[in-house]
This record gives C-alpha cells, sequence and structure tokens, in this order.
C-alpha cells in the first residue's frame, strides 16, 4: 500500500509539473512526510534542470542554407503548380471541343468509309477502328509523356536522399 | 495562441517563403535539438532538419491551425526520422539504441568563464550519456518533455502512443536519468 503511494507519487513527479489541481495538491502532502520522494523530487528537478542548461544550437549556416533550400523548392512548386494550371486549361479546352467535334468528325468518318469501302469493298469496321485511333491517339500521347515525366520526377525525388 | 496558430495555417497553405523564414529561425533550435536527441547524430539531424522543412512547405496545407504548430512539427520531424532509419536500416525507431550506439554530441562552448566551460561541459557530457544509455522512446519523451516543454497531450499527439504510454515513458525514462546520474548531478549553477 506504502508502496503504491511511494509509486503514484514518482510517477507525478516525472510529468514535469503537468498536473491537476487535485494531483498536485496530493502530491504537495505526499512530499511534506515523505524524504525518499522529496530526494526523488529533488534528483528529478537537477535532471530538468540539466537538460535546459545544455546549449545545443543551430548554427547560423544550418538556418541559411535551409532558408534558401526551401526558397527554392517554394519556386520548383509554384512553376509545377502553373504547369498544372496550364495542363488544366489544356484540358478543358481539348475536352470542349472534342465536345463539339466528334459528332462533325464521325460523319466525315462514316462518310469517307462508305466512299472507300464502296471503291475496295472494305468493311465499315475499318473506318470504325481508325476513328477510334485517331480520337485516342493524342491522349495516348500525353499520358505516355505524363508518366515519362512522372518517373523522371519520382526518381530525382529519391535521389535526394541518397 | 489561437490567432498565431490559424496565421501560420494560412501563410502555410499559401506557400508564404517569409512566413517559412520565420519559422525556421523561430523553431531552429528546438527543432534541431530534437532530431539530435532522436537520431544521435548531428550530421544526420541537420539533413533531416533541412527535410522537415522542405516538408512543411509541400504539406503546409494539412496543417490545421487548432493545434500548436510545434508538435505538427515534431510529428514531421519524427516521421521523416522513423522513415530514414527504416530505409537505412531494416530497425524500428525503438530499437535504435539497442542496435546502435548513439553517440550524443557535445554541447556547444557556453559563454567563457573558463571554470564554468569546463563544468558545464563536463556536465554535458554526463547528461549527453546518461541520454544516450536510455531507449529512443523514453529519450524522446524526456527531451519533449523537459527539454522543449510540451505538455503531455502534445507529446502524444507527436509520438502518436496514448497518453498513459506517454506517461509511462516519462516515468521510466527518469528513472533511468537518475540513475544513471547519480548524485553526480551538481546544482545548476546558472
Amino acid at each position: 500500500m506504502i508502496r503504491n503511494e511511494h509509486d503514484e507519487a514518482r510517477e507525478l513527479i516525472a510529468l514535469g509539473g503537468d498536473l491537476s489541481e487535485n494531483e498536485h495538491g496530493r502530491l504537495l502532502a505526499h512530499l511534506r512526510g515523505c524524504k525518499s520522494c522529496s530526494d526523488y523530487a529533488e534528483a528529478a528537478g537537477r535532471v530538468a534542470r540539466a537538460l535546459h542548461s545544455l546549449p545545443l544550437a543551430a548554427d547560423s549556416s544550418l538556418v541559411r542554407a535551409t532558408q534558401l533550400r526551401v526558397r527554392a523548392r517554394a519556386m520548383e512548386l509554384q512553376q509545377q503548380r502553373e504547369r498544372m494550371r496550364l495542363v488544366f486549361i489544356a484540358c478543358l479546352f481539348v475536352g470542349t471541343s472534342a465536345a463539339i467535334t466528334t459528332p462533325l468528325l464521325w460523319r466525315i468518318f462514316t462518310w469517307i468509309g462508305a466512299w472507300i469501302g464502296s471503291w475496295t469493298g472494305t468493311t465499315s469496321l475499318v473506318w470504325q477502328v481508325s476513328f477510334a485511333f485517331f480520337w485516342i491517339a493524342p491522349a495516348l500521347t500525353v499520358s505516355a509523356i505524363l508518366l515519362a515525366r512522372g518517373a523522371h520526377w519520382a526518381e530525382n525525388k529519391e535521389n535526394r536522399w541518397r | 495562441m489561437e490567432p498565431e496558430c490559424a496565421t501560420i495555417a494560412r501563410g502555410l497553405r499559401r506557400g508564404d517563403p517569409s512566413l517559412l523564414d520565420r519559422l525556421i529561425e523561430q523553431y531552429q533550435h528546438q527543432l534541431l535539438r530534437y532530431l539530435i536527441y532522436l537520431s544521435g547524430d548531428r550530421a544526420l539531424a541537420e539533413d533531416l532538419f533541412q527535410e522537415t522543412w522542405i516538408r512543411v512547405l509541400e504539406r503546409g496545407h494539412l496543417y490545421d491551425g487548432k493545434h500548436e504548430f510545434s508538435t505538427w512539427l515534431y510529428t514531421i520531424a519524427r516521421n521523416l526520422a522513423i522513415d530514414y532509419f527504416r530505409k537505412k536500416h531494416p530497425v524500428s525507431l525503438e530499437g535504435l539504441v539497442e542496435n546502435e550506439q548513439c553517440a550524443l554530441p557535445e554541447p556547444a562552448d557556453p559563454q567563457p568563464i573558463a571554470w564554468e566551460i569546463l563544468a558545464q561541459k563536463e556536465q554535458g557530457e554526463r547528461i549527453g550519456a546518461a541520454l544516450a544509455g536510455i531507449p529512443t522512446e523514453y529519450r524522446e519523451a524526456i527531451v519533449l518533455r523537459f527539454y522543449d516543454g510540451l505538455t503531455l497531450e502534445e507529446i502524444a499527439r507527436v509520438t502518436g502512443a496514448p497518453l498513459g504510454t506517454v506517461k509511462s515513458r516519462l516515468y521510466r525514462g527518469l528513472n533511468m536519468m537518475i540513475g544513471q546520474l547519480g548524485a553526480g548531478l551538481g546544482e545548476d549553477r546558472t
């Protein structure tokens, strides 16, 4: 029972003053009557003061270098955001123009397909596949470029840690 | 406190470089100290210090401004340190001390009063050795509580450990420190 009181008091001491009023009152009451826990509190206080007295400091060159790196990275991010904005605008433009031109393009392909078919005897499947390829080719090209760039960025990021 | 956190959060969302400059200066010593005690290596701590601020810039929009900025900063620094050790050594942060004897740095030179320099250097070495000798998770709790003055809730948030675990780490860590330093720790002369 008594041992538990000591343990509880020492656990409270170890919290370094982050105590509720009730805990604080209980601890003070215990310390008034317990020499060993008072000694423990004193030793804990000495450790805390000693820790505070350690003058470990960052030097100004580290701070300056960090600030420069952060500013450079901020600029990079800003440029990336600008690029993404351009990509977004381009996508919007492409999407809108595709929505408008696709029906027209389909009609043109139908007409050309029928015309070529009447000469060569090819089925309508040929011009339908051609249309699909013609329609999707730009998106595939852009995706491939973006994927390659993405892999390049990831590799660069990885190298920063080496 | 609240408006300061909110201002920081707003500035971080904008990626404001001058705010970051100010924060780097404000938290330089605190953050570096924490990283040195966490990693046990000043050069590594300096690398992590820089990476932490880059991460703050990149993830600034995630800081909500409801909690202390320092708590969020320590969390980022801690996660980076854990990532680093996971990549370099297949051990957990908790196993760091057991797997490699951390040589904690000596403190920087204090003001030039001969006997004080000697006494402080000696005391710094003793404290450094005592800290190096305790498991990392206890050392981290001790440094955050007694060195940086974080509350128990803040330490719990930084370390991702329950409050009860933080309390027990502090208790055990302090016991180990007292045990190692014994009566050799003189009163603070400053």
